[in-house]
């Protein structure tokens, strides 16, 4: 009776056979609690400093037309979202591994049947939910006090003009024309985006480079040049490889673009802040480069960790 | 090793891969107007290397609106030599932004002309011609603006206003009307590419008073035609009878003399 009952049905499989190569519910487990990791290191008071900086830039220069009050401050918010997401992204994932293993995390968590491949996205996904979660904070509040501002701005504007016997409806409507281009449009999520898509790509530089760097400065260091080196590419493309010979312009370009991710081709938020609208044909083609980027250099930190001494 | 080897041999497909791709893609955007072409060069001296990595890195729009500030501080400060290099800086980081060429061509056609001009410091042949030149390099501020942007009805009835507006009398220190028939032309293109209904009324004007058969004709149809819309203000009767008074239009086919519809002289 007893034997029995402690005997092992013939229909449950063993524990070790339900052991699954890949599982979602891991790598969620592991980029839930690395969010928690990132939120206890107090990361977020970015959001706080940045909820200042868009209130002040909103406010602060009243004296210019309403057009460029507007820009401006879109070109200050967008900028704070940029270095929110490019700082983050690299100090954060640069954080990470040295992080786990000073705590001995890392131990505890690959001494049980976890790849090192679900650690390693887990962690990515952990840092691009916390970029993803701060850049739609910070997109809510840049719409809130935009929409203020832009209805602010276009009372004064038809203020002025009834003041100086000039507000017929021609005129009246061409103001705010000029005012709502500069306004809030679903153009400025885009623009969120793109930021965010190459977040997610110098995230995965950063989680590359981490996998064999030493300390977590040379991880930060070198990121950050290998970002600013990426922003540039184009424009190296363009002003110095232009006068080589076709073979040594291919050459040049290629072991360029083997060193960086072109960062470039995420910046449509300078023509998104002067009206541009993109197509979803633009959105596609960023998010297909950024997955590019990412899937290739987490399979290149996978190959590098797997083999890693820890 | 095995690993490593893999993993740099991965790391070059990516990059091999990446580099079409982001060809394509970049061609891609800037053909629909979404990314634009990468910071000139010559512009690193005037930006200094901070302003000039900031602008490689994505932040070019925040950079363009912090010269934009400092030409404003310039302004303020009457340094009208500072104004004009800090405007070339933010056109030449953002020139696909209209506003900064009109803005840049306003302060040194208006602002700049009329400070040198009213300057008792100066002695008046001096004034004249520092006035003059700073009309002249508003037009070319335009001028080079339009060059990125042809088709901006901004541009073009601010070109139009210069011409019209910014002209100095040699023998007295007023101004006159300098070219009503390229005013007349830049209003008319202003119009045609979007600009308010009354620019092209503002462009028959100017083209009656270049007095030209060509001009005239010209503006005997614009105005016409927006008589015919409903557009009866004084200015536009007055020119409207100018012009068919200098082409000989015979009496019947010319308008009646009914009292202009009161809302303005434009």
């Amino acid at each position: 009776m007893n034997g029995e009952a402690t005997a092992p049905s013939p229909t449950r499989p063993p524990a070790a056979s339900r052991f699954v190569a890949f599982s979602p519910s891991r790598v969620w487990t592991l980029a839930t609690a690395t969010v928690t990791q990132l939120v206890r290191m107090k990361i977020l008071v970015f959001l706080l400093v940045f909820a200042a900086v868009v209130v002040a830039a909103g406010f602060v220069f009243p004296v210019m037309n309403p057009e460029q009050q507007l820009k401006l401050l879109k070109d200050v918010s967008f900028g704070a979202l940029q270095i929110f997401a490019i700082v983050i992204a690299i100090v954060s994932t640069a954080l990470l591994l040295p992080r786990d293993l000073e705590d001995r995390t890392l131990y505890t968590i690959l001494s049980k049947p976890v790849p090192r491949v679900e650690y390693l996205i887990g962690k990515l996904l952990g840092v691009l939910l916390l970029i993803g979660g701060g850049l739609f904070v910070m997109d809510a509040v840049l719409s809130a006090v935009l929409w203020m501002r832009q209805n602010m701005v276009l009372d004064a504007a038809i203020h002025s003009l009834e003041h100086e016997n000039k507000a017929t409806p021609e005129n009246i409507a061409a103001q705010t024309a000029a005012v709502a281009k500069q306004g809030l449009t679903w153009a400025l999520h885009a623009g969120v985006l793109a930021i965010f898509l190459k977040a997610a790509v110098v995230s995965a530089l950063a989680l590359l480079i981490s996998c064999f760097a030493s300390t977590t400065l040379f991880t930060i260091v070198t990121t950050f040049c290998l970002a600013i080196v990426g922003h540039g590419q184009q424009m190296l493309r363009e002003y110095f490889f232009h006068g080589f010979s076709a073979v040594g312009e291919k050459a040049a370009s290629s072991a360029l673009a083997i060193i960086c991710p072109d960062l470039g081709v995420f910046d449509i938020v300078e023509n998104i802040i002067k009206g541009a609208q993109p197509s979803g044909a633009d959105l596609l083609h960023m998010t297909f480069m950024a997955l590019l980027y990412v899937v290739g250099y987490v399979a290149v930190a996978h190959l590098v960790f797997v083999e890693k001494e820890l | 090793m095995k690993r490593k080897l893999q993993a740099l041999s991965l790391l070059v497909i990516v990059g091999l891969v990446s580099r079409p791709a982001d060809e394509a893609v970049t061609l891609s955007l800037r053909t629909s107007g979404m990314l634009s072409r990468p910071v000139d060069l010559g512009l690193r001296e005037g930006l200094g290397q901070m302003g000039f990595a900031a602008s490689l890195g994505g932040l070019r729009s925040l950079v363009a609106s912090i010269t934009y500030l400092q030409a404003f501080t310039a302004f303020e400060n009457i340094d009208w030599a500072k104004v004009d290099s800090l405007f070339q800086l933010t056109t030449r980081l953002q020139p696909g932004y209209a506003t900064y060429w009109v803005e840049g061509s306003w302060h040194m056609a208006y602002n700049a002309a009329s400070g040198y001009l009213f300057d008792d410091k100066l002695r008046p042949a001096i004034r004249r011609q520092l006035a003059r030149d700073h009309v002249q390099r508003g037009i070319e501020i335009l001028d080079e603006g339009l060059k990125f942007l042809p088709d901006d009805p901004q541009l073009w009835v601010t070109l139009g206003a210069i011409y019209e507006r910014r002209g100095l009398d040699p023998l007295h220190d007023r101004w006159v009307e300098l070219d009503p028939k390229k005013a007349g032309e830049c209003y008319l293109r202003g119009h045609k590419n979007g600009a308010l209904q009354v620019y092209e009324r503002l462009g028959a004007y100017q083209l009656v008073k270049a007095g030209d058969p060509a001009s005239l004709r010209t503006a005997l149809e614009v105005l016409r035609r927006n008589y015919g819309m409903g557009y009866r203000t004084p200015g536009l009767i007055h020119y409207l009878k100018l012009a068919e008074e200098q082409l000989d239009i015979p009496s019947a086919q010319r308008i009646p003399d009914a009292d202009p519809t009161p809302g303005g002289a434009r």
